[in-house]
């Protein structure tokens, strides 16, 4: 019996090591414990990947699997939720890469002794969202604005199962009646009836889907939560940042550039299970400023 | 909830009736900001200690702005994290809810407290019947001069400025490429990274493009910038008497010469009022403060 155990852990610790991330080396470009009794307190590590280029990373996290420093504190926040996948602002604003600059990631713990000197240890593993590993990663759609009421086509989109439409001001009208109905039944139900229940409708509808000249309203479907980001690029090839808000089922597209213009492209960055890259990093002794 | 973490009493050194006593150097926040990096003339890499901090007291309703000024700070393992004295400007009570930030060198790190000494500054423009000159009409004449006695017993000169006038004054402060060179040759001199040279030229040249970015309706006054230093504010005044709201303020200094730039929320009256609050001796209380900080 004995035997076999020892034999079943072999097997499983090979397998375990065939599905541990590749290694990659990392170097520290800055650290910052900021300590304080008000707000935001954390230790910041900052660290740049010599061997990956910014331009090659659209999104990066870091999972943590111990942080403890010389004095014997562990830095992991306990209550700290797993990170998201955060945007490269470099390539997300369209910055040049030239000269091009390692990718970079950053890693939030909780602050150091005062008497710490150092790190000790700092392990995990770094996702990287590297678009070029899979050509189903992002989908461009031209002149976007003009897809209006239908169904957006594209390769990609549907590769990863995302289905998206942007709203006509009709169908909008539409969703607004069919809210309309949905909340005068609920609240009958809950016994409002005569001008109290109309007076509630009207304020239930004059906040439901105003968009403004810099929004629109999309219907998407996107049941693997494969969508990492969406960005509009007018036509001097200028990326415009893109903020995604849900409302009663429908998304906000808004953008602080201004109104989408009629030759403006949409871009759709997505996750899949080729362009998610997986690096296992370790350091020790970083020292503590 | 943010708990005080220490009150610091200090002594009233001038007398009055409206006189400010039992003043208090009251400590909200700490945060030191400690930063290390690969590349020390990068962008975000100077750390340092920064204080949060209310100065309480009776008869503060007549001060009208404060500052902390810090002549000595220490950790408790002998760091000393001020070179020299550094005298901010005196902030308005009414902003930030009367909060005042004191920023120093950084502590040790394995340090666990820093003891400041240095004196509270309060400006009591009540205290000085002289300190507050109004001038009517005061932009009816360009480019020459403000006139009023009171500027005169004071040895100030501020003198409102055309477009033209204006234009005239941004050229002649232009920086040229020796202005440049001697900015290179200083940091240089004084030891600075290249990287960080080359950022001072260009927040120099930043800087210096701001100039041209004047709106019609603002009001241009032009100075020696040791005659700015010893006025507290300038007010447009309207037809009620009261202080016309500006949506911007700022004082561009190149070396002695300093141009204000005040925009108003609303067109000017013809006969718009200046109101100069000055900061005279007589404005002004000193409080000497001991503080110990606790480091977080």
């Amino acid at each position: 019996m004995k035997k076999l155990l020892a034999l079943a852990l072999i097997l499983f610790s090979n397998a375990a090591a065939a599905q541990q991330a590749a290694k990659v080396d990392v170097a520290v470009r800055q650290v910052n414990d900021r300590r304080t009794n008000g707000s935001f307190s954390h230790l910041m590590i900052a660290l740049d990947l010599p061997q990956m280029k910014s331009s090659e990373v659209a999104a990066s996290r870091v999972l943590i699997t111990s942080a403890v420093d010389d004095s014997g504190r562990n830095l992991r926040d306990p209550e700290a939720q797993e990170p998201e996948l955060e945007a490269n602002q470099r390539l997300s604003m369209g910055i040049k890469d030239d000269p091009p600059m390692p990718a970079s990631v950053s890693v939030m713990l909780m602050n150091p002794d005062r008497k710490a000197t150092k790190v000790r240890e700092l392990r995990g593993e770094i996702e990287l969202l590297m678009p070029a590993k899979d050509p189903n990663s992002v989908a461009e759609i031209p002149k976007f604005v003009s897809t209006s009421g239908k169904s957006i086509s594209h390769r990609a989109l549907k590769a990863n199962g995302i289905e998206i439409a942007l709203l006509t001001t009709a169908q909008i009208e539409a969703e607004k009646n069919r809210h309309a109905e949905a909340k005068k039944k609920e609240y009958a139900e809950l016994g409002f009836a005569g001008e109290e229940l109309a007076n509630m409708l009207t304020s239930f509808l004059e906040s439901l889907f105003g968009v403004d000249e810099t929004e629109l309203l999309a219907r998407i479907k996107d049941p693997n939560k494969r969508i990492q980001q969406i960005t509009y690029i007018d036509a001097a090839g200028e990326v415009k940042p893109v903020m995604m808000r849900d409302e009663e089922g429908l998304v906000y597209l808004s953008t602080w550039a201004g109104k989408p213009q009629v030759d403006w492209k949409m871009r759709v960055s997505m996750k899949t299970s080729k362009n998610i890259v997986r690096y296992a990093f370790a350091l020790n002794d970083v020292p503590l400023p | 909830m943010r708990p005080a973490l220490g009150l610091c009493f200090a002594f009233l050194l001038a007398a009055g009736v409206e006189a400010q006593t039992g003043v208090v150097l009251e400590l909200e926040d700490v945060v030191d900001n400690r930063v290390s990096s690969a590349d020390p003339g990068g962008f975000q890499v100077q750390g340092g200690l920064e204080l949060r901090v209310k100065v309480n007291g009776s008869g503060m309703d007549k001060v009208t702005a404060a500052r902390v000024i810090v002549r000595e700070a220490k950790d408790d393992k002998g760091t000393s994290l001020v070179s020299k004295p550094n005298v901010p400007d005196f902030y308005p009570r009414e902003y930030n809810n009367g909060t005042l930030q004191v920023a120093v060198g950084q502590p040790a790190r394995n340090a666990t407290s820093v003891r400041m000494k240095g004196t509270i500054e309060l400006y009591v423009p009540s205290r000085d019947p002289g300190a507050s000159v109004k001038i009517a009409n005061a932009l009816a004449t360009l480019d020459k001069p403000l006139s009023a006695k009171a500027l005169k017993a004071a040895k100030l000169e501020i003198t409102p400025l055309s477009r033209e006038g204006y234009a005239a004054a941004a050229k002649a402060r232009k920086i040229t490429e020796k202005d440049i060179e001697q900015l290179r040759a200083e940091g240089k001199k004084q030891g600075a990274p290249e990287k960080e040279i080359e950022l001072a030229v260009a927040l120099a040249q930043a800087f210096e493009g701001m100039d041209d970015d004047v709106s019609d309706t603002a009001v241009i006054l032009s100075g020696e910038t040791s005659d700015f230093d010893r006025i507290y504010r300038i007010e447009v005044l309207g037809e009620d008497g009261e202080p016309i709201h500006m949506t911007s303020r700022g004082t561009s200094s190149r070396g002695e010469s300093s141009l204000m730039t005040l925009n108003p929320a609303q067109p000017l009256p013809a006969n718009a009022t200046l109101q100069l609050m000055l900061l005279t001796d007589k404005t002004r209380v000193s409080v000497p403060f001991d503080l110990k900080v606790p480091l977080p």
